[in-house]
């Protein structure tokens, strides 16, 4: 084993959170049961790297067969970097009818095409959900497995995820991932967040929904309260009609775990007590950016506790029913 | 505009009334709980609202209030003016011993010490008592309770000898004429 392919071995090590070592090391298929029970997990890592590469020369495992162990981890764990979301639009007629073994060999051969020295790796997940891992090279460098992109995408669903792209690859994989799949073209969702599993939520409407109804009925609790008879509330239904207004506009349970939602201002700036900056031509550029550890549990409390006013102003209820997080918002609209 | 009148209904027997007014809707309910639990003697009703004027559709199962108790948490600036404005909605009979001010975060460093200026002026002008509140510990929940169950009984009339303005005159709050504390002359 060279150089290059023991770093990526130690560092993908170093990675792994000690607890999870065994488990996800468990599921690959180039450590046979005796292996595993003979490597010992209860030593420092850096001990436990040595072994592991012993381990690994002995068998003849090469930069292939580590990067399926640096995908597993990342299959295990994908609410880490930073996650983007892309739409395909323009579907062609026979876009729904794509099928798996269909699909790798398209974005193989399309992405070989147009860069030549590229890795990749596709795997399909239990839950209907393709992972593709390439690392990129150029035409005088092998493939730079450091730093590669991981692509996630649902057949039959206009959705991609992409985690570390540089802006250098991202039209070669557009234009892949757009032939593979049959449609005319990809843009960008507007969409981005640490956590995978919350932003393929919200793109694709898998979170706990509440519709408008006609006859509000307040809202079941999980866990009903025994109440006191002796405290009443005086104004519950107002508590009811909020609570009721801010689950329509993000939903009811968990939600999905947003961090941050960024309006780009390019309006005129308007307050009457300023005639410095007021009536000028150009618009007042600003940033308004909330930024939480769980952006759609914060502001559903705040409709709710009354911070925010009611009927929800859909600046912010366009997070959830446009999936997205990102709005440039000009004079005559989002 | 509604007021709340504070004779204008028959009292219960053995029964007091208080109404918890608060903008944030949190601290009350905990206070709620243990002030019904507290006590074995009366029975305590305990309305939650989060402003006044309190809605029309209540008006005939509501009972007599004897105490209204404003719950400003220093944390919030939100919190003090909603309570100004809920005072405008209260009959003048109340202010003779039937309302009074509990704060919370009155120790905490990062609240301005203008707002508790400005709620003790507010307390003393309505000649009302303000009581500071510690809400995240349950011995401070139950203290707090402890002390608005002793101005209630008083307020509804249970203790012999003792009515609402009488202790108001005693436990009303005031403020000293010179704050600055700096000057020591």
């Amino acid at each position: 084993m060279d150089d290059s392919t023991k770093r990526i071995l130690q560092r993908l090590i170093r990675r792994i959170p000690s607890q999870m070592l065994q488990t996800i090391l468990g599921k690959w298929a180039h450590l046979s049961r005796e292996d595993l029970h003979s490597l010992d997990f209860t030593q420092p890592k850096w001990v436990f790297t040595e072994h592991l590469l012993a381990h690994c020369e002995e068998n003849g495992l090469t930069v292939k067969h580590i990067t399926e162990l640096e995908m597993i981890y990342i299959i295990e764990n994908p609410n880490q970097g930073m996650w983007h979301g892309f739409q395909l639009l323009d579907a062609e007629e026979d876009a729904p009818s794509i099928e798996l073994t269909q699909f790798k060999e398209q974005f193989k051969a399309n992405l070989t095409e147009l860069i030549s020295h590229v890795s990749i790796k596709i795997k399909k997940h239990t839950d209907e959900a393709i992972w593709i891992r390439i690392a990129w090279g150029d035409n005088f460098t092998k493939p730079n497995h450091l730093k590669p992109t991981y692509v996630v995408h649902h057949l039959q669903t206009p959705y991609v995820f992409v985690t570390g792209l540089t802006s250098k690859h991202k039209p070669l994989l557009n234009q892949a991932l757009v032939l593979a799949t049959r449609y005319g073209s990809m843009k960008d969702a507007h969409l981005s967040g640490r956590n995978l599993t919350a932003i393929r939520d919200l793109l694709m409407r898998q979170y706990q929904q509440v519709f408008p109804t006609k006859h509000p009925k307040p809202l079941q609790e999980k866990n009903p309260v025994p109440r006191n008879p002796n405290i009443e509330k005086e104004q519950a239904e107002n508590t009811e009609n909020r609570l009721q207004m801010a689950c329509e506009a993000f939903g009811d349970g968990t939600l999905p775990q947003l961090q941050k939602a960024v309006y780009k201002l390019e309006t005129k700036f308007r307050d009457n007590s300023n005639k410095t900056l007021t009536g000028r031509e150009e618009p007042f550029r600003g940033v308004v950016e909330f930024a939480s550890t769980n952006l759609l549990e914060s502001l559903r409390h705040c409709v709710s506790s009354g911070m925010a006013s009611t009927p929800v102003t859909p600046l912010l209820s366009s997070i959830t029913q446009k999936g997205r997080n990102y709005f440039v918002i000009t004079d005559k609209g989002v | 505009m509604s007021l709340l009148k504070p004779f204008s209904k028959l009292p219960g027997l053995n029964t007091a009334n208080i109404l918890l007014v608060e903008n944030e809707e949190q601290f009350q309910q905990k206070l709620a709980d243990t002030v019904v639990l507290q006590e074995k003697n009366v029975n305590v009703n305990v309305r939650l609202a989060r402003s006044l004027p309190l809605p029309m559709e209540n008006e005939e199962s509501r009972p007599r209030i004897d105490l209204v108790v404003f719950i400003i948490h220093l944390t919030s600036e939100l919190s003090f003016q909603s309570a100004e404005t809920s005072l405008k909605y209260l009959d003048p009979g109340y202010f003779q011993g039937k309302v009074c001010f509990l704060v919370t975060s009155a120790r905490n460093v990062s609240v301005p010490p203008e707002r508790l200026v400005s709620v003790r002026k507010l307390a003393a002008s309505l000649h009302c008592p303000l009581l500071c509140a510690e809400d995240q510990t349950t011995e401070g929940v139950t203290t707090a309770a402890h002390r608005l169950l002793a101005i209630l009984k008083v307020a509804a009339g249970l203790v012999p000898m003792a009515t609402g303005l009488y202790l108001s005159t005693l436990t009303r709050c005031t403020v000293p004429s010179d704050i600055d504390q700096q000057n020591f002359e």
